[in-house]
């Protein structure tokens, strides 16, 4: 009876199994993934899938935040007997927030498929000596992840700067004082960045704060592929790349017009920073602040051509369609049922007037209705 | 004089008896041993992930009870100034080269290549160096008789001697940690390197991965597997993101490299045939000289 | 009155002011030599692991072998073609030949870095390797070039065992041994003579494939398959000149007359000799088209162009003038010139195109290289000296009809 059950619950336990593989198998040729990317052959079946050992292929696009993941890991998977290092204690989200930057988990965690993140030794063999030697085994891979980022930020290929010799002659005290000082110092984000522009007249000041407050954008938006070495560079001159004036241009160009106007950046002048009212006539602080740029400047881009007129956006309002509340005053009997041109004569519904009825009171001493909070 | 015709004939036959009587027990006992197994071992040598940390140098030191000093002062990196070379006191080094194209520059571990056709085997006197079925080409020391004729054979330039030691001294090669791989043990370079810019493995295993990372990372590699072929194929064998003649590689053929001197060797001791027949050539012409010899004195007597 | 001739030993004082000069050499060579067992090759040596061969391979071995090519051809001609008229040239090439090869034997001991297993090729072969055959051919052709020089000792000692001290008891033994090995080598010398000379066309062919396995280390000038061939022709070539060049220098040293009719009828066979190797050096680098190498101006060039012209084309030029080849002074410098040019052509072959990947700089001899080159080549003229003195070598005018019996030893008379 036992063992009956038992066959119940194993072939149950299969049965779901495999009807979640076979819904894996139907979800993930909908998403938008070039097949060439996991399969080598044109045409992959059930039978001959053909995949490509590892696929170094982002196919997660979920940004996990650093605060997801452990705070430090021991890597100690691969210790012997004979070890000539000590484990290393790996600063997970320290590193994590690092990646933030640059390509996020992928930039370690290459291949990523959905769910659990993938561990490394399911992919790379513990074994040094082994039959496959299409991938590197853990030892490599580990090392690799590394080093690709340690020396080139570096220079640096000591191994001490990840684990300490067995028989090393720091003592404790040293050692917890070398692992301090490894933390990276806190990324600070500036207001304003002042570019040097050696090869074109006038500096470039970037207000970097405002690009975040004002126009929502995040962190990844521009500094979405950048490794250490965009601070830390210890390679020799001639090893770096020249950046060309497109390379240059590029993370403005998106929304800046970069091949003409270039006085409207590279100005000595300090600027005064965006303001919608100077530069559009059109005060956007009252009423329209907390919303995307997008919201109304649908044309992804384009930021010109649209009429300062409420009705271009909102349409024809009348008092059946127009919740005064919203204003903070809700009109009394008198007002509730006027056009709303009665009072509002300017084309952006701005202060009202009360003359067209009134002689003898004024706005905002006198208030047509009550205030609400 | 009393030289008959007979005595003549008599003691050419003995000559020749015991000559074919050599000739046909030379090819048994007369070669080292040079065995190309299917199952030969090799390494692949990734030369773009090789990070110049010079591990490889220090446990092959160690692996070969040499003396090998502290492993941090392996962490200088100074020594890339200036190109080196495998010596008696060093079987591998690696070596930087500046790489214009990539982040980072090449580092190219070099050692004995351990060809699959190895001149200093077929080149050796005493045939003190033989190729083994896994793939490695050592040599016996007990054999060796110090003539360096191996080092002028190497088509790579790797057997060093010992040339400051006054008694017995040394031909120095790394031996592909024979010792080692016997008891199952990978070699020592492969097994301390932490990128495992060395992978260890069966020869034909490799190229086809080699083969495999040029397609799928043709911007990182050349398309030439170095040892896939030159000098009829190395069980050693390199990739590079680099043109491998500007990292120090010699241009080879892919002839093995005794190829020449063995066709020509095999030439002239055809079953000891060419050197039998001017043999008999000669003796033909000194006999018919004495007999023309002969009638004229006999003339003038 | 007809002159016969037979060799005698040759009665003088053996030091003379050039002879000191000499043993200066040799002994200046000795103690060189004497740093090199104490201290290892590196330390007197310019010798490194891009250059692992040098001089003591180049000249003292490779030249050395090729020089001493007058024993084989003299036998050649003498013996097996019985070309009586060059009968007395035989003795001093053969002592040459033997003394040659002893000091080539002796070289190859001091540059083995472990001499003392000098014996092992004898009991370890390998079939494949040429410097095996170059070695064992050495090894039995110095053995057999000592039994054919015994029958000269055999003629200077029967009957004439005269040993010191108590060792007088067996005189009348070694008498006995002498005339029963004279004996036995008059009925089996042409063993020797024939094994001589395939032994020698052998090795001599054989130092040429060592060096084909440098392959692409070695400059295409000289890098061709048909080295065996071009070391076979080019010993030859020089075994006659050689024999020349050192009968006119003993005669001088000794105040004899030249052989002047043997010597020019010596150097009239090496002009058509000369000419095959000049046709089969100019049809080679034709073929594989290696002249466009001597386009370019380098070392290498230079030294191929020297070894040619100088080596080659004028002594063959001097060796078809009958007016030259002559008179001893035309054959002396002729005959110079093709040892010159056979000696550049060994030390281009294994040192001057030897061009190593990995060198940091071209080899050239230490000082302690060239001393001990120097020194044995002064040793090999002591000895030589000593020998002439001590044996029946080098043919004098008779007043008398000598005894035919010990003249001429291993002939069918």
């Amino acid at each position: 009876m036992k063992r009956l059950s038992l066959l119940l619950v194993l072939v149950l336990i299969f049965s779901i199994n495999s009807n979640a593989q076979d819904k894996k198998f139907t979800s993930h040729s909908e998403k938008a993934l070039k097949c060439s990317n996991c399969h080598s052959c044109e045409i992959p079946t059930k039978e001959n899938p053909c995949l490509i050992e590892c696929p170094r292929e982002e196919l997660v696009t979920v940004r996990q935040s650093p605060e997801e993941g452990p705070e430090v890991i021991k890597i100690n998977k691969l210790r012997g007997n004979e070890d000539l290092y000590k484990e290393v204690v790996f600063t997970h989200r320290l590193h994590s927030e690092m990646a933030e930057m640059s390509g996020g988990c992928v930039s370690c965690h290459h291949y990523n498929p959905p769910g659990k993140i993938v561990a490394c030794n399911s992919c790379h063999n513990e074994e040094r000596k082994r039959e496959d030697v299409n991938r590197p085994d853990l030892k490599g891979a580990y090392h690799r992840q590394c080093m690709d980022c340690h020396r080139e930020w570096s220079g640096n290929t000591n191994c001490d700067g990840c684990h300490q010799l067995n028989n090393t002659s720091l003592s404790k005290e040293d050692l917890v004082a070398k692992a301090k000082a490894k933390t990276h110092p806190k990324i600070e984000t500036p207001d304003r960045i002042k570019f040097e522009t050696p090869d074109a007249e006038g500096k470039v000041t970037f207000l970097h704060k405002e690009h975040i407050d004002l126009f929502g954008l995040d962190c990844q938006t521009c500094h979405s592929n950048e490794g250490c070495v965009k601070c830390h560079d210890q390679r020799p001159e001639q090893m770096k790349k020249p950046r060309t004036v497109e390379i240059q241009h590029q993370l403005c160009s998106d929304c800046h017009d970069t091949d003409d106007n270039c006085s409207s950046c590279h100005n000595d002048k300090e600027p005064k920073g965006f303001n919608h009212l100077v530069s559009t006539g059109f005060d956007i602080l009252k009423y329209h602040s907390k919303l995307d740029c997008q919201r109304c400047h649908v044309n992804q881009g384009k930021f010109t051509g649209l009429n300062k007129s409420c009705s271009s956006c909102h349409g024809e309002w009348s008092w059946s369609n127009f919740d005064h509340k919203v204003t903070k005053i809700v009109l009394d009997e008198m007002h509730g049922e006027l056009d709303c041109e009665s009072c509002h004569t300017s084309e952006d519904y701005s202060k009202p007037t009360c003359e067209s009825c009134h002689d003898d009171i004024t706005y905002p001493e006198f208030i047509p209705g009550k205030r609400v909070k | 004089m009393k030289q008959s015709r007979r005595n003549f004939l008599k003691t050419s036959a003995v000559l020749g008896a015991s000559v074919v009587g050599l000739s046909s027990a030379k090819p048994t006992k007369a070669a080292p041993q040079n065995i190309l197994s299917d199952e030969r071992m090799g390494v692949l040598v990734d030369t773009t992930a090789c990070i110049g940390c010079r591990k490889c140098e220090w446990a092959c030191k160690k692996a070969h009870d040499m003396p090998a000093g502290n492993i941090e002062s392996y962490d200088d990196r100074t020594v890339f100034e200036k190109r080196r070379r495998p010596d008696a006191k060093a079987l591998t080094v690696v070596n930087e080269y500046q790489n214009p194209n990539g982040k980072f520059p090449l580092n190219v571990k070099v050692q004995c290549m351990h060809c699959d056709h190895p001149a200093c085997v077929s080149a050796c006197i005493v045939g003190a160096f033989s190729k083994q079925a896994n793939g490695s080409v050592i040599w016996d020391t007990d054999k060796c008789i110090g003539c360096r004729y191996c080092m002028v054979a190497c088509p790579f330039q790797v057997p060093a001697f010992e040339f400051e030691k006054a008694w017995s001294p040394d031909i120095k090669k790394c031996d592909f940690c024979f010792d080692r791989t016997k008891t199952g043990l990978l070699p020592a370079c492969v097994e301390i390197c932490p990128m495992e810019v060395l992978t260890y493995g069966k020869r034909d295993e490799l190229i086809r991965a080699a083969k495999e990372k040029i397609r799928l990372y043709p911007e990182r590699y050349v398309n030439h597997i170095f040892g896939e072929y030159e000098v009829g194929g190395t069980s050693w064998m390199y990739l590079s993101s680099m043109d491998f003649t500007k990292v120090d590689f010699p241009k080879l053929s892919q002839n093995p490299a005794p190829g020449v001197t063995e066709a020509i060797q095999h030439g002239i001791f055809a079953y000891f045939i060419p050197p039998i027949a001017i043999y008999a050539l000669l003796g033909g012409v000194m006999w018919l000289n004495k007999n023309r010899k002969h009638e004229s004195h006999g003339e003038e007597e | 009155m007809e002159h016969f001739f037979k060799p005698t030993p040759i009665q003088k004082k053996f030091f003379t002011p050039i002879i000191m000069i000499v043993s200066v050499i040799a002994l200046n060579g000795l103690i060189f030599l004497l740093g090199r067992f104490l201290f290892g090759i590196g330390a007197i040596t310019n010798l490194n692991d891009q250059f692992p061969w040098g001089i003591w391979i180049g000249i003292d071995v490779a030249a050395g072998v090729a020089l001493a090519a007058g024993g084989f051809t003299t036998a050649a001609l003498g013996h097996i073609m019985h070309r009586d008229k060059y009968e007395v040239i035989i003795r001093p090439a053969l002592l040459t030949a033997m003394l040659g090869y002893t000091f080539v034997a002796m070289s190859v001991m001091i540059d083995l870095g472990r001499y003392h297993f000098i014996w092992h090729p004898l009991i370890m072969w390998n079939g494949t390797s040429v410097l095996f055959e170059v070695g064992i051919c050495v090894m039995i052709y110095l053995t057999v070039l000592y039994i054919e020089f015994l029958p000269i000792v055999t003629e200077r000692f029967i009957g004439r065992v005269n040993l010191p001290g108590f060792l007088k008891k067996f005189n009348n033994t070694v008498d006995k041994l002498l005339r029963f090995l004279d004996k036995g080598l008059e009925k089996t010398m042409f063993i020797f003579i024939i094994s001589g000379v395939v032994l020698s066309c052998l090795h001599q062919s054989s130092l040429g494939t060592l060096m084909v396995i440098a392959g692409p280390k070695m400059h295409p000038l000289w890098q061709t398959p048909i080295l065996p061939l071009l070391f076979l022709i080019s010993a030859i070539c020089v075994g006659f000149p050689m024999v020349i060049f050192e009968s006119i220098i003993s005669s001088k040293s000794f105040g004899l007359k030249p052989e002047t009719d043997v010597l020019s009828g010596l150097g009239r066979m090496v002009g058509p000799l000369l000419l095959i190797y000049l046709a089969a050096k100019l049809i080679d680098i034709v073929v594989r088209q290696t002249y466009v190498y001597l386009m370019e101006v380098n070392t290498e060039s230079i030294m191929f162009t020297i070894e040619l012209l100088l080596g080659v084309v004028i002594p063959l030029r001097m060796f078809f003038s009958r007016k030259i080849s002559s008179t001893p002074a035309g054959l002396f410098i002729a005959s110079g010139l093709v040892i010159f040019g056979v000696l550049l052509n060994r030390i281009n072959n294994f040192i001057v195109a030897y061009t190593p990947p990995y060198a940091e700089a071209s080899y050239f001899p230490s000082i302690g290289e060239i001393s001990v080159t120097l020194g044995f080549i002064a040793l090999e003229i002591l000895l030589f000296r000593a020998f002439v003195m001590i044996f029946p070598i080098i043919s004098v005018p008779q007043k008398v009809a000598p005894k035919t019996k010990y003249a001429i030893r291993g002939l069918f008379k």
